[in-house]
């Protein structure tokens, strides 16, 4: 099922009625991004956009939204669109136990068409424009950047592919968001602790699959290429890159390499984020920019963020929730049954299991604050019974205002670890932690009526079958 | 030389021009980094209009947190 490039998505989302050309002429600015926002307000099944006709460039084309809706996300995994979101994420859970899959690689690839080596001028190159209002500048937010552990070189996993939002603020010049959580703050110390630059290459207009891995919060030693190779179910087509020893996705659009430079920072943002708040403005690393490649009118993807939903909470929805699950499920591998950490890239994660005695769910919430992604975000840890599916979030405010006391069921753990862009973490990087448990009392934690739990008529199976056929 | 319209510094200058003759051009401030096109509402390229919230003293760059933090020099073993 693999997607052979770029391209060969956006021509699947068109096959399947998935993406919407704009052949109207557009302004970069606000149209862009303000025809993807009124998009995300528009429901969870919208297609991509696809710009063909910008406003002062001759040849630019654009796409955007390219996972931004349920419909697209199944059609990256190879799945019918109208796949229910529930069947993709065990879907994706199935796929993930095939981890590794070992990369395919290829000696040349299409991005080699165009080469720059001098006078790169990115400003040119790409058809870069502002998001939202009070963003300090035009930036790169959906391209992967590949890096290497310079203690281990050796070790594959260790390569670090991942998504950051870099800013243009030269011709050859980017400006990085290093998030302590995530593995490239990891790359930059490394290399700033020998006073060296650190060499990274970065790719745009990427086959979803590595985008996706790209995202997914994989453990430090696991490889995203051979995550993405898992995904789509055969290997993952890399080739090297010209300046660094660093593997590159053969089906990108755009290819720049560069190095972070050795103890630079530089004021960056402030920049419109996926909490629905801006960031502020901070010195962070600088990239410089040696080396362009990329195919003849190569297809500029970006990506509008901002308040939830957006193409964001698609993209990390359900690849954020299966790695809370596979751990979850490394502790108590008889009680999990699924994990919804959808909302704001688990910020709040809500989680289904059975429990084996009293006050079991409420180690299950600890447990996920603990985990790797739970280090950084899992704020508010919702827990519920085996029966309701953490996807019908009406099911979860059942359970919360059935279940819960609040006497006993909401436990505060104070002074821990989140990412710095939470606005509400207090000093950035630090905050107190909540778990909710909705699960049903059981001995020994005796309280509450819940011996007579409502049932359903008999014959209810029978009738969704026979009413559903009648429906179609 | 161009005002910049978030720091109001006068050193911004043109990194690019439309491909279109005479359609936009793109302006960035070395000072604050601020970049923007000038075919951009005038909440964005006049610096009268610009959102006070979003203001930047240039005074206060110096000052940025820097995230991370840089980190001192490790001599390793070869």
């Amino acid at each position: 099922m693999a997607y052979k490039d770029f391209r060969d998505f956006l021509h699947t989302l068109e096959k399947e009625g998935q993406l919407l050309t704009i052949s109207d002429e557009v302004k970069p600015e606000p149209d862009l991004a303000a025809a993807n926002r009124a998009l995300n307000n528009l429901g969870d099944k919208t297609p991509a956009l696809f710009f063909n006709n910008i406003y002062g460039y001759n040849a630019a084309r654009i796409a955007m939204n390219v996972m931004g809706s349920w419909p697209n996300h199944a059609l990256m995994m190879g799945m019918p669109k109208n796949t229910p979101l529930k069947e993709q994420f065990f879907e994706f859970a199935r796929r993930y136990e095939q981890f590794p899959m070992p990369v395919k690689r290829e000696e040349t690839a299409p991005f080699h068409e165009v080469e720059i080596t001098e006078d790169i001028n990115l400003f040119d190159i790409l058809p870069l424009f502002r998001l939202n209002q009070g963003d300090g500048g035009f930036y790169l937010d959906k391209a992967i950047l590949v890096s290497r552990d310079l203690d281990d070189p050796d070790t594959y996993g260790k390569q670090n592919v991942g998504l950051y939002r870099m800013q243009v603020k030269g011709k050859n010049r980017l400006g990085i968001q290093p998030v302590p959580q995530h593995d490239i703050a990891i790359h930059i110390r490394q290399a700033e602790e020998r006073g060296e630059n650190l060499k990274v290459a970065i790719a745009l207009g990427c086959e979803p699959v590595i985008t996706t891995a790209a995202s997914t919060p994989l453990l430090y030693d696991q490889s995203e290429y051979e995550m993405a190779g898992a995904i789509q179910g055969e290997p993952y087509r890399v080739v090297k890159a010209k300046d660094a020893d660093l593997d590159l996705p053969w089906g990108a659009e755009v290819i720049l390499e560069g190095e972070v430079l050795a103890g630079e920072r530089e004021y960056e943002g402030p920049f419109g984020e996926f909490t629905g708040h801006y960031s502020g403005g901070r010195a962070m690393p600088v990239i410089q920019i040696n080396r362009v490649y990329h195919r003849k009118q190569p297809i500029f993807e970006h990506l509008y963020i901002g308040m939830p939903w957006t193409e964001t909470d698609y993209m990390i929805g359900v690849n954020t929730s299966v790695p809370l699950f596979q751990q979850l499920k490394d502790a108590f591998p008889n009680e999990i049954i699924a994990v919804n950490a959808m909302y704001t890239h688990g910020l709040v994660a809500i989680i289904s299991t059975k429990t084996r005695y009293g006050g079991f769910a409420k180690a299950v919430g600890m447990r996920a604050l603990t985990t790797p992604h739970g280090l950084g975000y899992c704020k508010l840890v919702i827990v519920v019974d085996e029966d309701v599916d953490p996807f019908n979030l009406p099911q979860v405010m059942w359970a919360l205002s059935t279940k819960l006391h609040p006497k006993h069921d909401a436990v505060i753990v104070p002074g821990l670890s989140i990412l710095p862009l939470d606005p509400g973490s207090d000093p950035a990087g630090m905050t107190h932690k909540m778990i909710l448990d909705a699960t049903t009392p059981i001995a020994p934690d005796i309280r509450g009526h819940y011996s007579q739990p409502l049932d359903s008529p008999l014959g209810v199976a029978e009738w969704e079958k026979k009413l559903s056929h009648m429906l179609r | 030389m161009h005002i910049c319209p978030r720091c109001e510094s006068n050193r911004s200058e043109v990194v690019t021009r439309s491909p279109v003759k005479g359609a936009w051009e793109v302006l960035l401030c070395p000072v604050c980094m601020f970049t923007w096109r000038t075919s951009e509402p005038d909440s964005i390229t006049d610096p009268a209009k610009y959102k006070s919230a979003f203001k930047v003293n240039p005074q206060d760059i110096p000052n940025a947190t820097h995230v991370p933090p840089i980190p001192e020099r490790v001599q390793r073993r070869s």
